[in-house]
């Protein structure tokens, strides 16, 4: 197919073909963006969280009463020997946060005691010997917690940990050239020392946010039960008992003591949910976005479907007389392909630098990664069909005009 | 060159079936210029449409240049159009997005010809017409005369069997009619086969041979030309 007079017929449609062109280029620029946010969206969802998820669940905890720490601490002790004795419960632990939370502690990790900045950003998880099999999280090297190690605090004193055991993330962080199994890290601001006497495997921090993103994998598990107005119970069900153990575990802490309030609304939730919960937003940004790209994927695709059906019953006449002159059926329908992959091509064209353009300011304002080229191919190629797919239809009618029209007054 | 035998056309709707050409019987030799006239509606543009291939006919038989028609298929029926026929229609029909020179192309890009020979031919057209210079001019740039001429280049630039031209000076005024007139006996009288529907009867009085067409049949009149200029008159008034 020659493009030569498909060009010069197209310089006097400008108006229409220009107007088919940017939105083919808008439609790229954002779809590319769109697909590529999603992806990552996809992607921080995906992402393993170094907890055995199913049988496991979490009770939010809250005192009806203000307590003293001692009296907190002891019922909390007696909460977990409560929850460890039903029969559908496995293990249990109490913690103030726990991964994909959102929220809890965190705090910066140095190196050394007079170090000014940090070296990076960690989770701070309340533990005891319960703790990593409660959650499923393996370790790596080192030992665990001994019951003998386990203090308690409140939330006002000063962090003291002699031992600590660390995310396998956060070793590598702390200590890329070598094991981290007992080395020196300060966690507080007094300046107190930590020994690393364990380390477990992958440990996801209670973070999820995007700026959390270098940090997301960083743990510190501190050997103390947190006495506060609240805590959580990490409760991991035999196999297969999970809702059993959900509901027993509920009325064994009401049977306990009254004394308590476990919110009505997510009070107990499934790890699974915890997790939908960290992910919400991701969930709907990625639903947004697709959205987003279907319709204007839907509203390009009915603009090249609409300008092409009015240029074919506008150049109806013209057709007739091509066919007159010995034109095929085929090259009627190959004519509107090609110019309407001459539009397209062009309108990409633009759309490539405009998506480059705006992946770039997004890189430069919000934070986000520069997007991948695969993207920009895959959304070249994702609106060539389009477009062409659009264009087939109002082709072939046009492709059905009966030479005999050039005989016909308009 | 084109031969029609007992040839019909029928336009059939749900409620009634209207016979445009009837029994309609045509032989025209190779090299013959025919003007073919008759009243409105009497089945010239049927005639001219179905000896261009742009439509089918109903029954009969249709020779082209030895070709038996009715079988063939709609690429064959292109490709035949393409190369043996040139048409010109009365309202010049030039795609106005396209230059003088592009649309005297059309039909030769249709032929898969190489650059270098359409180009030669494309001038050689234009040359004959007399408007080479206006190669990069715009239709709406032509008056109606220099339109026209730009449609019988194009139909000549293919070197066609036949020339079938529908009503050519329909759209002209006296003068600029004259001029494509003369254009055409000059193609004839370098052999080519024309074929002319027309209302006017001083253009088909210098035709070779003239026949009428009266409610979908032929009435040949090349043996009384006086009669065929008053009938002429009368079925044009």
């Amino acid at each position: 197919m020659d493009i030569k007079p498909i060009l010069a017929a197209l310089r006097h449609h400008k108006g229409g073909t220009a107007l088919i062109a940017l939105q083919i280029a808008l439609t790229l620029a954002i779809v590319c963006n769109a697909l590529f946010i999603i992806q990552q969206r996809l992607d921080r969802v995906g992402r393993p969280s170094g907890v055995q998820e199913s049988d496991l669940f979490v009770i939010q905890n809250d005192w009806a009463q203000k307590l003293a720490p001692a009296e907190a601490d002891a019922r909390m002790r007696a909460d977990l020997q409560t929850l460890r004795q039903l029969g559908s419960v496995q293990d249990a632990s109490a913690s103030n946060s726990f991964p994909l939370h959102g929220a809890g502690w965190d705090n910066f990790v140095r190196m050394s005691p007079d170090q000014v900045k940090m070296t990076t950003d960690s989770a701070i998880f309340f533990a005891d010997e319960h703790t990593l099999a409660t959650l499923g999280t393996r370790l790596a090297a080192g030992r665990n917690f001994r019951a003998d190690e386990i203090g308690s605090q409140t939330g006002n004193d000063p962090l003291h940990a002699r031992q600590v055991i660390i995310s396998d993330g956060l070793a590598r962080t702390l200590f890329p050239h070598g094991s981290a199994l007992g080395k020196t890290i300060y966690t507080s601001n007094d300046q107190s020392p930590s020994t690393v006497i364990g380390i477990t495997g992958t440990l996801q921090s209670h973070l999820t946010e995007l700026w959390a993103q270098p940090y997301a994998y960083n743990a510190v598990l501190v050997p103390a039960r947190l006495t506060g107005d609240s805590t959580f119970y990490l409760v991991r069900a035999r196999p297969g008992q999970l809702v059993d153990a959900m509901r027993q575990a509920q009325d064994a802490l009401y049977a306990q003591s009254r004394m308590r309030i476990i919110p009505a609304d997510g009070g107990v939730m499934t790890f699974a949910q915890a997790r939908q919960r960290a992910y919400d937003a991701d969930y709907g940004m990625a639903i947004l976005m697709g959205i987003i790209s279907a319709v204007l994927l839907v509203i390009t695709a009915a603009g090249i479907v609409g300008l092409t059906s009015f240029w074919v019953g506008q150049r109806r006449k013209q057709i007739g007389v091509r066919r007159a002159l010995g034109a095929r059926q085929r090259d009627i329908l190959g004519y509107f392909l090609t110019e309407n992959l001459l539009i397209t091509l062009g309108g990409l064209l633009l759309g490539v630098v405009l998506a480059v353009a705006l992946n770039l300011w997004l890189v430069i304002r919000l934070g986000s990664q520069p997007m991948s080229p695969l993207y920009l191919a895959g959304g070249v190629l994702l609106l060539l069909l389009l477009g062409q797919g659009a264009v087939l239809a109002p082709a072939l009618k046009a492709s059905r005009v009966p030479p005999v029209e050039a005989t016909r007054s308009v | 060159m084109l031969k029609m035998t007992h040839l019909s056309k029928v336009y059939r709707t749900e409620v009634v079936e209207t016979y445009a050409l009837r029994d309609f019987n045509i032989d025209v030799k190779e090299g013959e210029f025919v003007a073919v006239t008759g009243p409105s509606g009497s089945g010239k543009t049927t005639f001219l449409t179905i000896a261009g291939l742009l439509e089918t006919f109903t029954g009969g038989h249709y020779h082209l240049d030895g070709i038996e028609v009715s079988q063939l298929n709609d690429n064959a029926r292109s490709k035949i159009r393409n190369e043996k026929i040139g048409f010109i229609f009365q309202a010049f029909n030039l795609i106005p997005d396209l230059n003088v020179y592009d649309n005297v192309e059309v039909p030769l890009r249709y032929r898969g010809m190489k650059g270098a020979e359409r180009k030669q031919r494309i001038m050689d057209a234009l040359e004959r017409v007399g408007l080479a210079s206006r190669a990069k001019h715009y239709p709406a740039e032509l008056s109606g005369g220099q339109q026209q001429r730009v449609a019988i280049a194009r139909a000549l630039a293919g070197s066609p069997r036949l020339l079938l031209a529908d009503e050519p000076t329909g759209n002209l005024d006296t003068q600029m009619a004259r001029g494509v007139m003369e254009l055409l006996e000059e193609i004839h009288r370098e052999g080519a086969t024309i074929v002319m529907v027309t209302h006017d009867p001083e253009l088909a009085a210098r035709a070779q041979r003239n026949v009428h067409i009266i409610d979908g049949q032929v009435v040949d009149l090349s043996e009384e030309p006086r009669f065929h200029a008053q009938n002429a008159r009368v079925a044009d008034a």
